[in-house]
């Protein structure tokens, strides 16, 4: 009979209120399936929130202390018997930018590489249902994922990580939130709801990313390759595509000003004089040539001369305003 | 263009993969054809070991209790369309297969579906497995999210609640201002027509052009009247006053302009100073006040005079 403890809430006055009671009084937790939990160096704050938010979410997960990335990917397995875990979610980012993420069974299992990409995390403000720590979810899948037999492995995988074991100790009896995996555009997005009510209304609790599968491999971090994604392109490659694009537009300017500039230094073909085109033309009437020899006469600018008479007037007006003034 | 000798000495024969020989053999199968031969990389193949994911899922696989899982694979609720004659499977493989993953809602509401589907077709099954679903209301655990978060979260949907309703308002209260400010505008306008042709009638009353004082009555007949205003009112409105008129002609529109004929063919042509009555001697009836001061002539006195005595 095992007895938890569970916080009620906790008061800084009085110390922490422990409620002790059973939390699963009929069943023994048998489904023994503990998940290791732990990234690379170089991870950047969202990743760090993720991998946070998945052991809060996912009560059979142990954690670990960063790994170099100067070790080898199978050190990651003696890791793991370490830790008495059976499976392992490891994060790993590159170049500060991209991040992967291997799900694995640890001592002889299979493994997949995934590139993780749209990454919103539990603290996210529009993240706004909430669920028991710890409390069982329940997994929806797309049918898609039985259809074709590398998802269906996949599925197998994602099962086994992601459902909590009955009884657990450290879970809740309670199932109140889904965890969704659907397959679109070629990538399986995950998405974490809240049941709300029995007609199944639901918001999202979050967090929420895409996987991209890059290759299944046979054996755990290693081994031969059972699948490859033929629709998967690196990051690198995405990257350099975008800037070749913007490269090759700059590079058809320069190319169509050469050729036009080639085409100016042509010689121009001279068409030869057609005499017909003379046939119409008549030639403008002379006028005779007038030279001014005497300077014109200065007009008689009337404006000017009204401003002028004005402005004295004016002048003569404030001189009188500001003798009466003083 | 030559095509080069295939068994060509300068080939690098110790590189290459192919030597000249089997190059030979297969022109003559008539694999090659002539002309330059590139070697192509061939399409990267990817790797897919269906075999080898069977055999490998079929070992991994752990026969548990649904109950230990709580897997469901369904695909998402059908949309509630409206009224469509197209038969239902139609509709169904549109909406799976519809989904762009580029139009955000679309994608969304499709995930959010499937997860009603699977909770929808699981609940009743856990209900009968005995597994809890609603947490009463005495059970205190630990969330996911603390309170301070969820305080958060609730904060900024009031904020944005309140946001909304403020800029609705400010629409409405601009809405309601313009009509406002249109319907002041109307009653000024209003007003300073009806007082300027009240000033009107009482100026032709003054000069004798209208003896009758009808418009001290006020409005009795509003629309009879403002007919006949009207017509009355469309001469008079016409121009402002003559001496405005002479006013604005020698100092307005940029004043006047000097040495500009005054004898033109438009001044020539132009009849509009023309009173008929006038020219012929008929015209102006005034009431009897400069008539009755007109003091008849010498010999008409005398006469008058004489004829008294």
């Amino acid at each position: 009979m095992k007895i938890a403890f569970t916080l009620g809430y906790p008061s800084k006055r009085s110390g922490r209120i422990y409620v002790a009671f059973e939390l699963h009084p009929k069943g023994k937790w048998k489904n023994k399936e503990r998940i290791l939990i732990f990234s690379s160096r170089g991870i950047n704050f969202r990743t760090r929130h993720l991998m946070q938010d998945l052991r809060m979410l996912m009560p059979h997960s142990k954690a670990d202390t960063k790994m170099d990335r100067k070790d080898k990917l199978f050190v990651i397995n003696e890791v793991c018997e370490m830790k008495n875990c059976n499976k392992c979610i490891y994060f790993e980012a590159k170049k500060k930018q991209d991040l992967y993420m291997w799900l694995s069974n640890s001592p002889h299992g299979p493994s997949a590489k995934f590139l993780v990409q749209n990454i919103h995390t539990l603290a996210e403000l529009k993240m706004t249902g909430n669920c028991l720590k710890g409390s069982r979810p329940l997994l929806s899948f797309d049918p898609a994922f039985d259809e074709l037999p590398h998802y269906a492995l996949l599925k197998e995988l994602l099962i086994q990580i992601f459902s909590t074991p009955r009884y657990h100790p450290k879970s809740q009896p309670f199932v109140d939130h889904v965890f969704t995996f659907s397959i679109l555009d070629n990538r399986i997005w995950f998405r974490n709801f809240q049941i709300i009510e029995e007609d199944a209304a639901l918001v999202e609790i979050g967090p929420r990313f895409v996987l991209n599968l890059i290759k299944i491999f046979q054996g755990s971090f290693g081994g031969p390759t059972l699948y490859e994604n033929p629709h998967y392109q690196s990051p690198n490659m995405h990257r350099r595509i975008i800037r070749s694009i913007t490269a090759a537009k700059y590079k058809e300017k320069q190319q169509v000003k050469d050729v036009q500039k080639l085409r100016k230094k042509e010689p121009k073909t001279i068409l030869p004089h057609d005499p017909t085109a003379d046939v119409f033309v008549t030639p403008a009437e002379e006028k005779p040539i007038e030279i001014q020899w005497v300077k014109p006469e200065p007009k008689v600018d009337l404006k000017a001369r009204k401003k002028r008479i004005y402005k004295r007037q004016r002048k003569m007006k404030q001189k009188v305003n500001s003798g009466n003034a003083k | 263009m030559d095509t080069p000798p295939l068994s060509g000495s300068d080939s690098d024969s110790d590189d290459s993969l192919v030597t000249d020989k089997e190059l030979q053999e297969a022109f003559s199968r008539g694999l090659l054809k002539p002309g330059l031969n590139v070697v192509l990389e061939g399409s990267k193949k990817a790797v897919n070991d269906v075999n080898g994911l069977k055999q490998c899922l079929a070992e991994f696989k752990r026969d548990l209790e649904w109950v230990e899982r709580l897997d469901v694979t369904l695909g998402p609720v059908p949309e509630i369309s409206g009224p469509q004659s197209t038969p239902q499977n139609k509709d169904q493989n549109k909406d799976q297969k519809g989904v762009d993953p580029e139009d955000d809602f679309q994608r969304e509401m499709s995930f959010y579906r499937q997860a009603q589907a699977a909770v929808l077709a699981v609940l009743p099954r856990l209900h009968q497995l005995k597994v809890p679903t609603k947490r009463p209301t005495d059970y205190f655990a630990e969330m996911a999210k603390s309170d301070q978060q969820m305080q958060k979260i609730r904060q900024k949907l009031q904020a944005k609640q309140v946001a909304m309703e403020k800029s609705e308002k400010a629409k409405q209260l601009r809405a309601l201002r313009k009509y406002g400010k249109k319907v002041q505008t109307e009653v000024l306008q209003k007003r300073q027509r009806e007082k300027a042709n009240m000033m009107s009638a009482i100026k032709k009353y003054q000069k004798g052009f209208s003896d009758k004082l009808d418009f001290l009555d006020g409005d009795q007949k509003p629309v009879a009247r403002s007919t006949k205003e009207g017509a009355k009112g469309q001469q008079m409105r016409k121009g402002p006053n003559a001496k405005r008129r002479y006013k604005n002609q020698k100092f307005g529109f940029g004043g006047k302009k000097k040495g500009s004929k005054w004898n033109t063919r438009e001044s020539h042509d132009d009849v509009s100073s023309f009173r008929a009555k006038i020219a012929h001697g008929k015209g102006l009836k005034r009431p009897g006040k400069k008539g009755s001061n007109k003091r008849p002539g010498k010999w008409t006195r005398e006469k008058m005079k004489s004829r008294a005595r």
